[in-house]
């Protein structure tokens, strides 16, 4: 069996690759499938434990993970639509009418 | 009786308003051009205070106390993933409240958009992820509860689609909430990967026992072979969880959003989201922290995850920041926006005045637990003042409330309740939360605590008194004519504001139904 070491590290890798993608990217969009990327490193997780731990848990989780992770891109594609329609770009950082 | 009810009824808070979200879709599939906003409006109130009712009728009845003292036990659900105990039954509480405000101040604020059942139904899903929220019992309830009140709050922020600072908010709200969430989940698959369980009881037995645990027919056994717990990976989760639950209380480092979206969001929305949702955040965090990662056996294990030291550091700086850039703004919502980070820097306490042991933890917790209540209904309020001002086209900055006082003195009399009582003022209940959490932190000689509580709720008076020497003493600069008094955002208004008063002779009994609920976990 693989250890589990490696399948963490796969998984914080592909964490590190979609923060990377959030802090760097300007477009919404591209935003989306970072934070895609950072929920799809704890699938990996739960369903490597799953094996490892041989109990159901974390697969079970992995798929409540991808059913929350797709109504959450429902939501935000209707946010970056309106977003569209009111700035008439998708970039992030135009969207500035309050200051702090 | 209680105790005749099967028990999946004790979440008949929870079902109540999700059994109205359901009726408020199916009236706009029946009629979807409706702007009956008294038909739509009714059902969500009539549907949150049942979910009041049910809430109250519970916690009195003896619901979450053993049948040994006189109670009737705890509803267990789904092989311990939910449980109703007392603390969950004070949340429910504070949530319906909440939500019964909300959905009738919003009955006037929304009466002319269009989309209103969608908003009241929204308002009400939100509201059922919260109260599933208080009674989540593992993190995989958890984390469908907490994305439950998430992802309707974002579309909520998001309402008034054609105005700008609305859309604006709801972008950035959305934003940081889908990295806090996938923070969180990577949080949760790190403490998966080190426990082995999910269910709250379980991680504490694989942390006292530090053995790998798993769950077998419902009990939580160790695993063959009883393979030790990876203490470093289990702390990278610990901090992972405290990021996502940051998030969803509006600490530092992750109050960035609380500002822009309590700002653009409709009022009401913004009340329901700075009382009702922060409270959830919080049940999540104490439920969490005092029984999944069980201090005392975190310390004895010698590998430094003393939790609140985190927490000690969020809550002195999440005070500091919200305190001080509250004092330095210009509008009354984004004032209240940041007192609302401040706020959530004090309940914060709850979870910091602890020592390495766990002594004290049943005091601040509860300290914590009373002031969400009482800031439920005074930040509620103020709130929902500030969507009467927005209803009445007056502008958003302090001037702009030059002389509302001689205008309309029953709401600003309200008002000033509230602000003084958010400043700590004997005027409501807010003056004996705060003096609860002062007494919690000397409890277990936290002066850094303590200090920055005074500190900061002196420095609050300046800023609240802004607004009400506004209301009262200042002229009024430009003509301003107040057509219309609009009844449902009066009675919520003034129904805040007279349980704000009445917890000062009740907060004796609500500290010591914290307390009582907080020692039965």
């Amino acid at each position: 069996m693989i250890p589990a070491e490696l399948y963490l590290l796969l998984s914080a890798a592909l964490f590190c690759i979609g923060l990377f993608g959030i802090l760097t990217r300007r477009n919404a969009l591209v935003f989306l499938m970072s934070v895609e990327l950072m929920l799809n490193a704890a699938n990996i997780n739960f369903v490597a434990f799953s094996l490892q731990h041989g109990n159901l848990t974390g697969q079970v989780f992995a798929l409540f993970g991808m059913a929350l992770a797709a109504a959450e891109v429902a939501i935000g594609i209707g946010i970056i639509l309106v977003l569209y329609r009111n700035f008439s770009d998708v970039d992030v950082t135009k969207a500035t009418t309050m200051r702090w | 009786m209680v105790h005749q009810l099967p028990s999946w009824a004790g979440l008949a808070p929870a079902l109540a308003l999700a059994a109205t979200a359901l009726v408020l879709l199916l009236v706009d599939s029946v009629d979807p051009d409706t702007t009956n906003t008294s038909l739509l409006g009714g059902v969500s109130v009539v549907g949150s205070l049942a979910s009041l009712a049910f809430a109250v009728w519970f916690i009195f009845g003896g619901t979450g106390i053993p049948t040994s003292e006189g109670g009737v036990g705890t509803p267990v659900l789904f092989n311990g993933q939910l449980v109703v105990d007392q603390m969950a039954l004070f949340f429910m509480i504070i949530v319906a409240s909440v939500t019964a405000l909300v959905t009738l101040a919003s009955t006037d604020y929304v009466e002319n958009h269009a989309y209103q059942a969608e908003f009241y139904a929204l308002v009400l899903l939100a509201a059922t992820g919260m109260s599933v929220l208080s009674a989540a019992n593992s993190l995989a309830t958890a984390f469908v509860a907490l994305e439950l009140v998430s992802l309707p709050s974002y579309a909520l922020v998001a309402f008034l689609k054609k105005n700008r600072g609305s859309v604006e908010a709801g972008l950035k709200y959305f934003l940081i909430g889908a990295v806090s969430s996938a923070v969180f989940a990577y949080g949760i698959s790190l403490v998966y990967a080190a426990t082995g369980v999910l269910r709250f009881d379980g991680v504490a037995t694989a942390i006292e026992s530090g053995t790998v645990q798993t769950v077998v027919d419902g009990t939580v056994q160790a695993q063959a072979g009883s393979p030790a717990v990876p203490m470093s990976v289990l702390g990278v989760g610990i901090m992972m969880v405290i990021g996502g639950v940051a998030f969803k209380i509006a600490a530092v480092p992750f109050q960035f959003w609380a500002p822009e979206a309590y700002e653009g969001a409709p009022a009401p929305i913004s009340a329901f989201l700075s009382s009702a949702s922060k409270a959830a955040g919080f049940v999540l965090a104490f439920r969490t922290f005092a029984v999944a990662f069980p201090i005392e056996s975190l310390v004895s294990s010698g590998e430094a995850l003393n939790w609140f030291v985190v927490f000690q550091v969020l809550a002195i700086a999440t005070m500091f920041v919200g305190n001080f850039a509250a004092a330095t703004q210009e509008k009354v919502k984004r004032m209240m926006a940041y007192s609302s980070v401040g706020h959530a820097g004090y309940i914060l306490i709850g979870l910091a005045a602890l020592s390495a042991t766990g002594d004290g933890m049943a005091l601040s917790m509860s300290a914590g637990m009373a002031h969400l209540l009482v800031y439920g209904f005074m930040n509620t309020g103020a709130f929902l003042f500030i969507a009467l001002a927005e209803y009445w086209g007056v502008g958003r900055r302090f001037e702009d409330y030059n002389g509302l006082g001689r205008q309309a003195p029953l709401a600003c009399a309200a008002m000033t309740v509230f602000l003084f009582s958010l400043a700590g003022l004997p005027i409501g209940g807010g003056f004996f939360s705060k003096f609860y959490l002062f007494s919690a932190t000397l409890d277990v000689g936290a002066w850094s605590l303590a200090a920055a509580l005074v500190i900061n709720s002196a420095l609050s008076l300046f800023y609240y008194s802004r607004v009400v020497k506004a209301m009262w003493i200042e002229e009024p600069t430009g003509d301003r004519s107040i057509e219309s008094y609009p009844t449902g955002l009066y009675t919520a208004i003034v129904s805040a504001a007279v349980v704000t008063v009445l917890l000062i002779p009740g907060f004796d009994y609500v500290s010591s139904l914290a307390f009582r609920a907080v020692e039965l976990l």
